[in-house]
């Protein structure tokens, strides 16, 4: 029974074989003989001459033109000597396979020798690419199509709009017909020759921010300075410049310079370089050359000289600023059309303000994730600081412990995710450790001086740099996000905010909730609260301070460890990288008002935003912005001491 | 106090030996050395080392000021360094200047016309400005053609910032932690703000060349350095006199009890406030001319210098040396600034464990830290309250 099925799919096959088998092409279709009648030109083509050829064979509309010239233009196109006939060229091992164009069959193996391979430069290339589009814009592959339009928005011209047009229709793919209808308005908006279409296309691409359609519309009000002497009838002028309000005067005065209307000023420099081309028996004009160091001096000597005659009389004080007076300086479009450039203009300012909102949404995005950096490097110096009130200057070590931690633990555990998940705890755990070892090595003993903890906890720190710098070396260690951390959340070309930072404020996140909720509703929590209120008060009520102290430092140092494997993933981890972070975090604290959560969050956003928000307004210089940030900070503290969220009654302490 | 006026200076002298004793220490010290010294002496220091000595001696006095405004006062400055460099980048920018001034006017003099004195300034401002790629002379560069107005600004620039930032600071009673913070904002916002190219003073390149004295390029260094030497033991010689009496009469006591209890002395109807503002600007200038006879000698100053860091440093040295009393500073600042220069310098002999080899260059800093821990723990007095068990007061 099995042999049975099989024969008769044996034969089944052999009997379609037989029916599909391509008899000889019929002589209309076949593209061979009108290749042939431009034989010459397909075999050596050059910019010039290919095209009226590409064209008149598109319009022979041979099924397989498309293909052939696709192929042609890709040089897999081979023409045999003996006959002339074109042939596609496959790959055979040491041989070239030859292939018939019309029926696709293998005629043939022979070495690369025997044929002429038809080698088509860039400019053929470009060439056939163009005539390929209204053919490409209609092809049934989905990625043909977006090539062809990719094409399109590469060069655009008045020409395409009738295809695409066209194809807009045919388009069957969602995705691929807004992006035909959109290209479409880009190309009627600069090309469109009926006026009402242009004018409707430009008005539609008002408000669009992405940058194709900026730079259309900006193009299309392009301006370029002109001077003359009166406004010139009948030009597209944009604007009236005013001297001393939109240009200076030097500047107005260097645009006739340029425009040939007015002679360039003397500079003092060529006041001197003439001024030493006529030096004679150690006198200038007259003058001593000693005297010459005084400006007053120097005047004289070329009025004496230009009297003489032997100089170009000097320009009169006031000529530049009469001839600038004198002339209108103004912007001119270089579209002569007043009704086109008009609706452009209205397009690109609604444009405009579609970009400042978004702008604002770009800049809050930037704030958020910086504010939550900050929250992160503070949180745990909140806790310790805060609560506790001592002033550790190792908290920056501990951060840099922490990524020093995922960093070892990725040279052990090669897979950036599952390293991820280990490094997170085990950051917790070491800085956990280190924080608990040295509540109870140092910071116990100077509760009673919490000036002093500054000094300690500052020479753990510069030993614990050492040690890093000893142990891993000066050179900035990676620590490597896995892929899905990798991307950016791109809403569209303005608004965007990597991934790993959504990460980092998810992150804090979780930590504010974590905290306030070991904090509030633990009985940890509660007992750490009560210490820190009235250690005395809290020992007789049968909590042990010493343990409190120790596990509430040692919380702080984990987080701290956490927030570590955090910064690393975004910026390198080095020994120095906890040392950048100490003293914003104590102003973030201090800010945001100590011995509380919320007042952390409070200082971390405030200081966040403010930074984003001062660097808006210079974005190439970010120290300047820090430097405003601290002064601000500094002067926030005078008016509010007690920072943001200051904590009152009893709980304030002193 | 009236009556104390007729004749307060020799009161105050045989009331603190101790002032007379370290002053006397002090010229023995600059005598030995001058008479070790390359450019005078026997040529056993060379003029390195005895730069050394030089930049210790004013880093000496700065935390004679440092004790007064911290272990005297009370106020944990960390802001005390940003003066000092205050002072160094004053005194930095007529050095630059007025030797850059020297080289132009050099190589315009050959010039087929004399210069105007536009011109010069031109040249002298494309010569130091062209690495931060600017040509112009910042307006805050308006005095440095003149020694005067800049040895002037050397003790305004500081005295005056401290006391804007004393005022603000003081007034909304912002004190213990929460002013170190503070003060420790102030010095990284100066940093940040040196650190900018834009801002006049040469971005992080600093100022450099700033041991070459204009007007002394004929004497070799060995000469100078022995100058400045003398110059930073004479300033230290009277600052520390000056913060000796200051600290010693009734203005000390008040100090004094500020530290102890701020709120008790401001219910006895002293201006606290006042009192704070005077040391702390005081101290400030003091810090301000310690940086201006550092630089000199150092060769070059950038605002790295400024960094926070710096400024606790210094807080470790008075803390190492012993508050509270001036000598403590001294001895605090020396042994640890020396110490530094003789571990990194490669001075101290590396160890060899067998199975590691102790660098020193690599381990000071550790030793450094774990010291701080120690002296902190164990020693809360410092080095100076070792005098303690030797002298015993009745």
């Amino acid at each position: 029974m099995p042999f049975r099925t099989l024969m008769f799919r044996a034969l089944a096959l052999v009997a379609l074989a037989i029916v599909a088998l391509p008899g000889p092409a019929r002589a209309q279709d076949a593209l061979q003989p009108a290749l042939q009648a431009f034989a010459d030109d397909l075999a050596s083509p050059s910019r010039r001459t290919i095209e009226s050829v590409v064209i008149t064979l598109i319009e022979q509309d041979h099924p397989n033109i498309g293909e052939f010239l696709r192929r042609y233009s890709a040089r897999e196109v081979v023409q045999r000597p003996e006959d002339g006939l074109f042939f596609y060229a496959e790959d055979a091992g040491a041989l070239v396979r030859l292939v018939d164009i019309d029926s696709g069959e293998a005629v043939a193996e022979v070495s690369s020798r025997d044929v002429t391979q038809i080698r088509t430069n860039s400019g053929v290339q470009r060439v056939i690419a163009a005539a390929l589009v209204p053919l490409e814009l209609n092809a049934p592959e989905r990625e043909r199509r977006m090539a062809a339009l990719d094409a399109i928005s590469r060069s655009p011209d008045a020409s395409q709009i009738a295809p695409l047009a066209e194809s807009v229709e045919r388009e069957t793919d969602a995705s691929l017909k807004t992006r035909k209808e959109r290209l479409l308005l880009l190309l009627q908006a600069q090309f469109a020759q009926d006026r009402a279409v242009q004018l409707s296309a430009i008005a539609a691409l008002g408000g669009d921010t992405s940058i194709e359609a900026r730079g259309v519309l900006n193009r299309l009000t392009a301006t370029v300075t002109e001077v003359a002497l009166a406004l010139p009838e009948g030009a597209n002028i944009a604007r009236v410049l005013n001297v001393g309000t939109d240009l200076t005067e030097a500047a107005a005065y260097e645009l006739l310079v340029s425009a040939a209307l007015a002679e360039p000023a003397q500079t003092p420099a060529m006041l001197r370089e003439v001024l030493a081309e006529n030096i004679v028996d150690g006198r200038v004009g007259g003058v001593p050359v000693g005297r010459l160091s005084d400006p007053a001096a120097r005047i004289e000597a070329y009025e004496a000289l230009e009297a003489a005659g032997t100089v170009p009389p000097r320009a009169a004080p006031d000529e530049a600023a009469q001839a600038v007076a004198a002339h209108v300086f103004f912007d001119r479009y270089t579209l002569d059309d007043a009704e086109i450039t008009a609706a452009a203009q209205a397009a690109l300012d609604s444009t405009q303000q579609a970009i400042a909102a978004y702008q604002v949404a770009d800049l809050v995005l930037d704030g958020l994730s910086l504010a939550s950096i900050f929250f992160l490097a503070a949180i745990g110096l909140a806790i310790t600081f805060g609560v506790m009130g001592v002033i550790n200057m190792a908290h920056g070590e501990f951060i840099m412990m922490g990524a020093y931690t995922g960093y070892v633990v990725q040279l052990f555990i090669p897979d950036y995710t599952i390293s991820l998940l280990v490094a997170l705890p085990l950051a917790f755990l070491v800085t956990f450790g280190a924080g608990v070892a040295m509540e109870r090595s140092v910071i116990r003993h100077l509760y009673k001086r919490p000036l002093e903890t500054l000094l300690a906890t500052f020479g753990i720190s510069i030993a614990l740099q050492q040690l890093a710098k000893n142990i891993f070396g000066t050179q900035a260690r990676p620590l490597t996000a896995p892929d899905w951390l990798g991307g950016a959340l791109q809403i569209n070309d303005i608004v965007g905010i990597s991934t790993i930072r959504v990460a980092i404020f998810v992150l804090a996140l979780i930590f504010l909730a974590l905290l306030l909720y070991i904090l509030k509703r633990t009985r940890l929590g509660l007992e750490v609260r009560a210490v820190t209120q009235n250690p005395g008060m809290a020992a007789s009520m049968g909590i042990n301070p010493d343990r409190i102290n120790m596990l509430t430092f040692g919380l702080g140092s984990g987080i701290a460890g956490i927030a570590g494997v955090a910064i690393g993933l975004y910026a390198q981890v080095t020994s120095e990288m906890g040392a950048n972070y100490i003293v914003q975090s104590f102003m973030t604290v201090v800010v945001g008002g100590v011995g509380n959560v919320w007042g952390t969050l409070a200082g971390a956003s405030l200081i966040g935003f403010l930074q984003k928000g001062i660097e808006w307004f210079n974005p190439s210089n970010t120290l300047a912005a820090q430097t405003y940030m601290v002064l601000f900070v500094i002067l926030f503290i005078q008016f509010r001491p007690k920072g943001i969220v200051a904590l009152r009654g009893r709980a304030a302490g002193d | 106090m009236a009556k104390t006026t007729l004749a307060p200076k020799k009161g105050f002298l045989s009331e603190n030996p101790s002032v007379l004793r370290f002053l006397g220490l002090l010229t023995v010290f600059t005598l030995i050395v001058t008479a070790l010294a390359e450019g005078f002496g026997a040529g056993v220091i060379s003029t390195s080392f005895l730069k050394v000595l030089g930049m210790t001696l004013c880093l000496c006095l700065i935390a004679v000021a440092m004790d007064v405004v911290w272990g005297y006062c009370g106020i944990l400055s960390l802001g005390h360094f940003a003066f000092f460099g205050l002072g160094g980048y004053g005194i930095g920018m007529w050095l630059m200047y007025a030797r850059t001034e020297g080289i132009v006017r050099t190589s315009l003099a050959n010039a087929p016309i004399p210069a105007t004195e536009g011109e010069v300034r031109d040249a002298i401002a494309s010569q130091i400005f062209s690495v931060v790629g600017s040509t112009e002379l910042p307006f805050i560069w308006g005095f440095a053609h003149s020694l005067t107005l800049q040895l002037l600004l050397i003790v305004l620039v500081p005295g005056l910032l401290a006391l804007v930032f004393g005022w603000l600071a003081f007034r909304s009673r912002v004190t213990g932690v929460y002013l170190s913070i503070l003060t420790q904002a102030m010095t990284l916002a100066l940093s940040l703000y040196l650190f900018q190219n834009d801002t006049g003073l040469r971005g992080n390149n600093g100022l450099s060349g700033l041991q070459n004295i204009p007007g002394l390029l004929h004497l070799p260094q060995s000469t100078i350095a022995l100058w400045f030497f003398w110059a930073s033991a004479l300033a230290l010689g009277l600052g520390y006199l000056l913060f000796a009496w200051l600290v010693s009469g009734k203005f000390g006591s008040v100090v004094r009890a500020i530290r102890d209890n701020e709120n008790r002395v401001r219910f006895l109807g002293y201006h606290v406030e006042s009192y704070k503002l005077v040391v702390f600007t005081a101290t400030a200038i003091v810090s301000g001319i310690a940086g201006a006879l550092y630089y000199p000698q150092a060769g070059i100053i950038n605002p790295a210098e400024i960094a926070p860091i710096t400024s606790i440093y210094l807080a470790v040295w008075v803390a190492i040396g012993g508050r509270g009393r001036l000598y403590g500073a001294v001895i605090g600042a020396a042994t640890v600034s020396l110490l530094s220069s003789w571990f990194t310098g490669g001075g101290a002999p590396n160890i060899d464990l067998g199975f590691y080899r102790i660098v020193w260059t690599d381990w000071w800093l550790v030793l450094l830290g774990l010291g701080f821990v120690a002296v902190t723990l164990f020693f809360p007095k410092g080095i100076g309250g070792l005098f303690d068990y030797l002298v015993r007061k009745p």
